[in-house]
């Protein structure tokens, strides 16, 4: 009876370790899928020359230089990119955070007559596609002269993050009690001072969430600047891709996919930067932008 | 705090003039807050939207110079459009392949990545990293990913069963490639939402489950899954209409090509618009592309009505 009690808690242990093994073999498994190509494009930028280009691949290189680097930096306006894509990324997320601040708390907590109406009408545009908007836009800012400027971009930039951080703007608002402003309230202080030292305080943390994903969101437009802009005044890092793949003597296979890549990192590493510290309050707004 | 509902009404009566007076102000205040985001949005988006359908009934190209009223000649062209109809095809198959395998691989990954363990956070913040990506990069950098001669797909592929598929120049293979990289790039983002489902579900639930004796496998088919049909059926809709959508993976990766197998509607929309210059035909493209949205939301949400009320 004691023996068999003692075999089946070491068989109980035995499951939970083979259970474990296979938990972190999954776990392992999933980090490597994600992690793969990304470090397979990583190699194909730092790995000089064609060395990348073998049959079997070669994952662990022998040395990494920044030949490709040297080369795109030298043949295309790089750095003007890099610092239109910075500014719209940055101009757009705090214009569209402020704009939408101030509508969300008069949805939230002012409640005109037609609140409901206008919160529905902003998550509806907001579904409407870019190619159902783009053509009368495009003649718009023709007739504008708006095309292949940074205000004209900032205009659409913002534009698109309006209405998701309206709505989530909103469900924080609302999680301020009202108690809190009426006390503020009988004790004189006035709309803006109201704003700045009562609510803002409270919704601080959902402010700095939607910062952190309208510029993701922002550095990695590419639709806009497709068609809108048209050379380095305004075109930005994400139009860099196919440029670079044209740069040098674009008819070398290793070449044009070096550069490719290059740009690719280059792209990449700010917003995986923004992804690894914030990942706690990119996570809180994605899903509150679901849920509430 | 107590105090506060007793003292109210008693102010009620003497101030109710005031008040009122008050709330004219402030649903002017109310306007006038909520104006900029408003008007922003009916400039940059409503409008637009309205001129594409009024557009949608022109022949107006900027090439040919013209601009004449043609009725629903664009729509009768777009549906005899043999590369429009097998666009509505591949736009829908993308969309049902896409989004089952989305929902399958990110249930299965909100599972795992939901208890505690060791370097949880970090195996997170992993999940969220093709999430981050741009869009474009992803796609660019996949057409690289599926080389045929030195790409990282065949090189796993011939390691393993010593083959070289030709990805991006095979019909099928093309297509699945466009939802492979979709699946890699946007599972993430429904992985964090429904482990913020899974999070919501109270732990007794499964414990009690326990006594009765089903866990693991029993316990997610009977218990979890249920419980966040709801939600999963709403990101269904959610992420269907954004694979309509879908436009740089096609852009970046295939061009829509080998010919026009791998185009989505809003490729097309692009092409006639600004390759074509024919502004007028991908209107009414476009316009059938808002339909199309439009039908599956409405339906989606009728969908997710008759779930909620089953609940």
């Amino acid at each position: 009876m004691e023996l068999s009690a003692h075999r089946y808690a070491r068989m109980r242990r035995l499951r939970r370790v083979i259970g474990r093994i296979l938990f972190y073999t999954l776990v392992v498994s999933f980090c490597i899928y994600v992690i793969l190509p990304i470090y397979y494009v990583f190699l194909t930028a730092f790995v000089p020359g064609d060395k990348i280009f073998s049959q079997p691949l070669n994952y662990v290189p022998q040395s990494l230089n920044i030949e490709r680097y040297q080369q795109i930096f030298a043949s295309l306006p790089i750095a003007r990119y890099m610092l239109n894509t910075v500014f719209l990324a940055t101009s757009s997320t705090l214009i569209a955070l402020f704009i939408s601040f101030l509508g969300a708390y008069s949805i939230a907590r002012i409640e005109f007559p037609g609140a409901n109406l206008v919160i529905v009408g902003l998550l509806a545009s907001g579904m409407l596609p870019g190619a159902v908007t783009v053509i009368p836009l495009f003649q718009m800012y023709q007739k504008l002269k708006l095309i292949n400027t940074l205000q004209g971009l900032l205009l659409l930039y913002a534009s698109g993050l309006l209405p998701v951080t309206t709505w989530v703007l909103v469900s924080f608002i609302k999680q301020v009690p009202p108690e809190i402003e009426d006390a503020a309230k009988v004790d004189g202080a006035g709309f803006f001072s109201l704003i700045w030292h009562i609510v803002l305080p409270v919704v601080q943390p959902g402010l700095a969430t939607m910062f952190m994903i309208n510029f993701i969101a922002g550095w990695n437009e590419f639709f806009i600047p497709l068609i809108f802009a048209r050379g380095s005044n305004s075109k930005v890092i994400t139009n860099a891709l196919s440029e670079a793949q044209a740069v040098g003597s674009s008819t070398e296979f290793f070449q044009s996919w070096g550069n490719m890549s290059a740009v690719a990192i280059l792209a990449t590493i700010p917003v995986f930067l923004v992804t690894l510290v914030f990942q706690r309050q990119i996570v809180e707004g994605i899903t509150s932008g679901v849920y509430k | 705090m107590a105090g506060i509902p007793a003292v109210r009404p008693a102010q009620v009566p003497k101030t109710s003039r005031r008040r009122s007076k008050l709330s004219l102000k402030r649903i002017l205040l109310g306007y006038a807050l909520v104006a900029p985001v408003v008007v922003w949005r009916t400039v940059t988006s409503v409008y637009p939207f309205l001129y594409t359908l009024y557009l949608s009934f022109f022949d107006n190209s900027p090439v040919r110079q013209s601009f004449d009223f043609i009725g629903l000649e664009n729509y009768a062209v777009a549906l005899k459009d043999h590369n429009v109809v097998d666009t509505i095809g591949f736009t829908f198959y993308f969309m049902a392949v896409s989004v089952s395998l989305q929902i399958v691989i990110a249930l299965l990954t909100a599972q795992l990545l939901n208890g505690r363990f060791f370097g949880r956070n970090l195996v997170r913040a992993i999940n969220l990293l093709p999430w981050a990506l741009a869009g474009i990069v992803t796609a660019t950098a996949a057409r690289w990913v599926f080389d045929t001669e030195y790409g990282l797909i065949n090189d796993l592929l011939w390691r393993a069963f010593d083959i070289r598929p030709i990805w991006l120049v095979d019909v099928g293979l093309a297509r699945f490639a466009v939802v492979l990289t979709d699946v890699w790039k946007n599972t993430p983002f429904l992985t964090v939402v429904f482990i913020g489902g899974l999070q919501g579900i109270s732990p007794e639930i499964y414990e009690a489950a326990k006594i009765d004796g089903s866990s693991g496998v029993k316990a997610f088919w009977y218990i979890t899954l249920p419980l966040i049909a709801p939600l999963v059926i709403s990101m269904a809709i959610f992420i269907s209409i954004y694979r309509i959508l879908s436009f740089e993976i096609v852009y970046g990766l295939t061009q829509g090509g080998p010919g026009m197998a791998t185009a989505l509607m809003s490729y097309v929309v692009y092409l006639q618009g600004f390759r074509v210059l024919n502004f007028g035909y991908a209107s009414a493209v476009a316009m059938g592309l808002f339909v199309i949205v439009l039908v599956i939301g409405l339906l989606g949400y009728g969908l997710l009505r008759r779930a909620w009320a089953r609940l």
